[in-house]
C-alpha cells in the first residue's frame, strides 16, 4: 500500500514494539486464573461424537447428580434420541418417575422446600458448561480434598468453600492435600544439583493425593468418569454442537466455491477497463 | 402474455419512476473505476444489515419479553425451535459483524477524507448511523436477560444518573421500576425491534441518497468529475453493474467465509461476542466477578473508567463519539486521502488506530495500575488526534494529487 | 471483444449465477423449519393416555388431544345394532370419502367394538358437536336416533361420528391414531399404525 512509505516504516516498528512489550507484560502479570487455588484449569477436549462416553456420562449425571441438580432446558426424549439410546431402555434404567413423558423437561427430582438443605439451591447445570466452561467442571470435580473444618468435610481448590458435599467419594475415595519434596529447577533450566550432585529438593505443598484403597475406583478410572461427565455436560449446555460443527465445513465450503468462481467473474469483466 | 405484462410495466413506469430510479442508482451509477478492499464494507454493512432484520424478525416470534420467560425462552430458540439455534447464531455473529465491518468502513472514511466538501452530510448521517446502532446493540444486548444483560444494563443505565439533578429521576424512569425487571425489558424490546430499526433504515436510506448526490470517493482522492465523456459521465468511473456488484459478490464470499467460520465455530467469539455470564439467567442479587461491556463498545468503556469522576466519564465517552460529527470541519488539508498527506498526519491516524485498539483490550480486562495508566494515554492520544487535526493538517507538506485517477 | 473471451465469460456467469442460486433454498430452510411445531409444541401435543373402564355404558367424554377436542363413546350393544337404522341417512357410511385409519374394522370406527373414538371438531367449520343420545323427536329431526348435533350450523352425526345427507358438514368427524392397552386408551399414537 502506498501510504506505507519507508520514512514512517521505522516509526510503525516501534510503536508496534512497544505495545507488544506492554501487551506481552500485561498478559504476564494478569495470572490468577479461573481455578482457584487449583491454578490453572485442566485442559478438556470434548468429543461429542464419542456416544459411548455421552452415555456413560448422562447415567453417571442421572444416577449422582440429577437428586439435586436439574436440566430444566433439557428434555428426556431429546437426550434420549441424541445419546442413540432406544427409548424403552432409556425410559426403564434411567427414568424413576414412571409418569414422565419423553417430551417433559428434565426439571429435577428435587422437592420444593428442599433449597435450604444446603444453605442454596443447589443450581440448575443445564448451562453450566457455558457459564463455567468445561476445562473448569473437570478441574472443579476432582479437586475435593478432605478439610475437617467444613460441614461436609471436605473443601474444594477450585471452588473454595463450594456448598456442594462431594458426591463421588465413594467412586474416588479419600483425597487429601499433600506436600512433596520437588526438585528445583535452575535457573537455566536444569535441575539444580549439589556440589555432590545431588538434586536438591524444596518441600511444595497443596498437591492432591488420594488415599489407596479407600475408592471404587483407580485414579484413571475415576478421571475417565468425571471425563464422561463433563462431556455429557458439554453435550447438555448446547445440544447442536456436534451439528453445528459439522454443518459449519460445508457452508465454508459452498462460500470458499462462491468465492473463487465470483471472483474469476470479478477478474473477466476487470479486463474491460484495465486495457 | 408478455405483452400484457409489457404494457402493465409501462403503464406504472409512467407513473413511478421505475426504470429512472434504477438506471440512475443502480446499474448505470457511475462509480470511481479504481478503489481498494476498503471500499467494499459499506456494501457488506448493508448485506449485514439485511440479515439483521430477517433474523431478528424470526427471533421475535419465539421470543418472551418478560422477566420470567425472557431466559428460557432463548434456550426455547437454542433448543425446541427447529434450526432456532442458526437464526440465532446469526444474529449474535451478525450483530458483532456488524460493528466490525461499520469500524472498517469508518477508518477508510478518515484514512482517504470520506467527509471531506462536498460530503460532509454522508458523513454525520454516517456517524448517526453508528450512534443508532450502539443504542440497538445496547438494547439487544439485555433481551436475553441473562447476568452480563442485567449487570451490563445496570451500568450503562446508572450513568444516567452521573447527569445532576435529574439523573435518579432519570433512571428510574427509563427503567420503569426498582431494578431492570421485566418491564425495562419489555421497552426495550419495543425499541429494539421497532423503533431504532425504523431510525435506522431511514437514515441509511439518507446516507445513500446523501452519497449518491455527490459520488464516491477513492482512495487517491481524485475528484472524478473533473473530466467527462461526451455523455456527461466521468471518464475515470464504471457503471455500478455489473463491475462495482461483481467486487461486492467476491466481498460477500470472504464475508460469508469469516461469518460462518465464527457463526459454526466460535458463536460464543471466545467470551467476546456471547459473553459467558450471560448463559446465566440475571440474578439482581449477585454481581459476576467480571463485568466487561462487549467488545465493540470496549473502547469506549474504558475511557469511561478513565476518567475518575462519573460524570466526568460520561462527558469523555459521549464526547469520544460525537467528535466525529465535526471531523469534516477539523480537516483542514488540501488533499482527501492519507496517501497524498504528509508525515504528521500518517503519524496521528497510526497513533489513533493503534490507541482504539488498545482502548477496545483494556475494556475487556480488568483494572490494574499499569492499565489505567495505559487507558489514560490512550484517551488523549484518541482525542488528540481529532482536536489536534487542524493544526498538523494545516502545516505539513503535502503531495501533489493527479488528475486523473 | 474475442470469441474465446465470450463464451468464458457465459461460463462463468452460468457457474457463478447457478451456485449463488442452489445456496438460496439452504439459506432458506432454518427459517422455514423454524415455523414447524417446535419440541415445546409437540411435547403439549403428545399422546394422551386415560383408562375408560370406568365410562358407563352410553356415556361420552371428551378429552383434550393437541388442545382440540376429542369424544369418546362407550356404546351399549342396543345402540349399536340399531346402527344399522340410520344408515339411509348418511351421506357416507364407510367412511370411503376421507383417510380413515381403521375403516372396516369396527362398526364403532375405532380399534374396540365398544368404544368410538373421533375428534370433536365439525368438519364444516370446527364448532364442536353436541351429543344427544336420547332416541327421540328432536327439533332438528322428528326420527333422532341419538347421536351429535352441531348448534353452530346444524349438522348432524351419529353416534359413530359419521354425517348425515343434507347437512353442511361435508364429512365425517375424522377419527385420529389411537391403540386400546386393556382398558387404557392412548389418543395420538398406535404402534400397530
Amino acid at each position: 500500500m502506498t501510504f506505507l512509505h519507508k520514512e514512517i516504516m521505522n516509526f510503525y516498528k516501534i510503536i508496534f514494539f512497544i505495545f507488544f512489550i506492554l501487551f506481552t507484560y500485561d498478559l504476564n502479570s494478569a495470572a490468577g486464573g479461573a481455578c482457584k487455588d487449583y491454578g490453572d484449569c485442566d485442559k478438556f477436549d470434548y468429543s461429542l461424537n464419542d456416544i459411548e462416553s455421552l452415555q456413560r456420562g448422562a447415567s453417571t449425571y442421572i444416577n449422582y447428580c440429577y437428586g439435586c441438580h436439574s436440566l430444566q432446558y433439557s428434555r428426556w426424549g431429546r437426550v434420549a434420541t441424541d445419546l442413540q439410546i432406544p427409548e424403552d431402555i432409556f425410559f426403564e434404567n434411567l427414568v424413576f418417575d414412571k409418569s414422565i413423558k419423553p417430551g417433559d423437561l428434565m426439571t429435577g427430582a428435587m422437592p420444593e422446600d428442599s433449597a435450604n438443605w444446603f444453605g442454596v439451591a443447589p443450581p440448575d447445570l443445564t448451562l453450566v458448561s457455558r457459564y463455567k466452561g468445561d476445562d473448569w467442571i473437570y478441574s472443579y470435580l476432582r479437586a475435593y480434598y478432605e478439610d475437617s473444618s467444613k460441614q461436609y468435610g471436605v473443601n474444594n481448590l477450585v471452588y473454595p468453600g463450594t456448598a456442594m458435599p462431594n458426591v463421588l467419594l465413594a467412586l474416588q475415595g479419600n483425597q487429601k492435600l499433600v506436600c512433596k519434596d520437588i526438585p528445583m529447577i535452575a535457573a537455566n533450566g536444569g535441575q539444580k544439583r549439589d556440589e555432590y550432585g545431588n538434586d536438591i529438593l524444596k518441600k511444595k505443598c497443596g498437591f492432591l493425593e488420594v488415599e489407596e484403597g479407600t475408592g471404587k475406583l483407580t485414579k484413571e478410572e475415576f478421571d475417565d468418569l468425571i471425563y464422561d461427565l463433563t462431556n455429557f455436560l458439554v453435550y447438555v449446555g448446547e445440544p447442536i454442537k456436534a451439528t453445528r460443527e459439522r454443518l459449519g465445513w460445508y457452508v465454508i465450503f459452498y462460500f470458499l466455491i462462491f468465492t473463487a468462481l465470483s471472483s474469476l467473474l470479478y477478474r473477466e469483466f476487470h479486463k474491460d477497463y484495465n486495457k | 402474455m408478455s405483452e400484457i405484462a409489457g404494457r402493465l410495466f409501462s403503464w406504472v413506469n409512467d407513473r413511478l419512476p421505475i426504470v429512472n430510479t434504477f438506471e440512475r442508482h443502480l446499474s448505470k451509477h457511475p462509480v470511481p473505476s479504481k478503489v481498494n478492499f476498503w471500499y467494499l464494507f459499506g456494501a457488506l454493512a448493508a448485506v449485514t444489515l439485511i440479515i439483521q432484520i430477517v433474523t431478528g424478525i424470526w427471533l421475535i416470534m419465539p421470543y418472551s419479553n418478560t422477566e420470567e420467560q425472557a431466559f428460557s425462552s432463548i434456550e426455547y430458540i437454542m433448543r425446541d425451535v427447529d434450526y432456532g439455534w442458526v437464526i440465532r447464531y446469526m444474529h449474535t455473529t451478525g450483530a458483532s459483524l456488524f460493528f466490525a465491518v461499520v469500524y472498517l468502513h469508518m477508518f477508510r472514511g478518515l484514512l482517504y477524507g470520506s467527509y471531506q466538501k462536498p460530503k460532509e452530510l454522508v458523513w454525520i448521517f454516517g456517524c448517526t448511523i453508528y450512534v443508532a446502532m450502539m443504542a440497538e446493540g445496547f438494547l439487544g444486548y439485555v433481551l436475553p436477560y441473562g447476568q452480563m444483560s442485567y449487570w451490563g444494563a445496570q451500568v450503562i443505565i446508572s450513568l444516567f444518573g452521573a447527569i445532576p439533578y435529574v439523573g435518579e429521576s432519570l433512571e428510574l424512569w427509563v427503567r420503569g421500576d426498582y431494578y431492570i425487571s421485566g418491564i425495562t425489558v419489555s421497552r426495550f424490546f419495543a425499541l429494539h425491534v421497532v423503533a431504532l430499526p425504523l431510525v435506522l433504515i431511514a437514515l441509511v436510506f439518507l446516507h445513500l441518497v446523501a452519497l449518491h448526490e455527490v459520488g464516491a470517493g477513492n482512495p487517491e482522492g481524485v475528484d472524478i468529475e473533473k473530466y467527462l465523456d461526451d455523455d456527461g459521465i466521468p471518464l475515470d468511473s464504471v457503471p455500478f453493474f455489473p463491475y462495482k456488484v461483481l467486487n461486492a459478490l467476491v466481498a460477500i464470499g470472504v464475508f460469508g467465509i469469516v461469518f460462518s467460520v465464527i457463526m459454526f465455530f466460535f458463536p460464543e467469539g471466545g467470551g467476546y461476542f456471547i459473553e459467558m455470564a450471560n448463559f446465566e439467567k440475571a440474578n439482581p442479587l449477585v454481581t459476576p466477578d467480571h463485568i466487561a461491556p462487549v467488545w465493540y463498545y470496549a473502547p469506549f468503556y474504558t475511557m469511561l473508567r478513565a476518567v475518575p469522576d462519573p460524570l466526568g466519564g460520561l462527558i469523555v465517552m459521549a464526547a469520544a463519539v460525537a467528535i466525529f460529527f465535526i471531523v469534516p470541519w477539523l480537516d483542514n488539508s488540501k488533499v482527501a486521502s492519507i496517501r497524498y498527506k504528509g508525515i504528521y498526519s500518517k503519524v496521528a491516524i497510526t497513533l489513533f488506530g493503534v490507541s482504539f485498539l488498545t482502548l477496545g483490550y483494556l475494556g475487556t480486562v480488568g483494572v490494574t495500575e499499569i492499565r489505567k495508566t495505559m487507558s489514560v494515554v490512550c484517551t488523549i492520544i484518541y482525542f488528540a488526534y481529532f482536536l489536534l487535526m487542524p493544526i498538523y493538517t494545516k502545516f505539513e507538506t503535502t503531495k501533489v494529487v493527479p488528475e486523473r485517477l | 471483444m474475442q470469441e474465446e473471451d465470450k463464451t468464458r465469460r457465459k461460463v462463468l456467469i452460468g457457474l457463478t449465477s447457478a451456485v449463488g442460486l442452489s445456496g438460496l433454498p439452504f439459506a432458506a430452510t432454518p427459517f422455514i423449519a423454524a415455523w414447524n411445531p417446535s419440541a415445546k409444541a409437540k411435547a403439549a401435543g403428545a399422546p394422551v393416555k386415560l383408562d375408560v373402564s370406568k365410562m358407563q355404558f352410553g356415556q361420552q367424554i371428551q378429552v383434550a388431544w393437541r388442545k382440540q377436542p376429542v369424544f369418546i363413546v362407550r356404546h351399549t350393544k342396543s345402540s349399536l345394532k340399531s346402527l344399522d337404522l340410520v344408515l339411509p341417512k348418511l351421506a357416507d357410511p364407510n367412511s370411503d370419502q376421507i383417510e380413515e385409519p381403521y375403516r372396516g374394522l369396527n362398526l364403532s370406527r375405532s380399534k374396540s367394538p365398544e368404544y368410538s373414538v373421533f375428534s370433536g371438531v365439525c368438519t364444516h367449520l370446527g364448532c364442536a358437536p353436541k351429543y344427544f343420545p336420547e332416541v327421540e323427536p328432536k327439533p332438528w329431526d322428528a326420527s333422532w336416533n341419538g347421536g351429535f348435533f352441531c348448534p353452530c350450523h346444524g349438522s348432524m352425526f351419529d353416534i359413530v361420528g359419521r354425517v348425515f345427507k343434507g347437512v353442511p358438514a361435508p364429512t365425517n368427524l375424522i377419527v385420529p391414531p389411537h391403540m386400546f392397552d386393556g382398558s387404557i386408551l392412548t389418543i395420538g399414537e398406535d404402534k400397530e399404525l
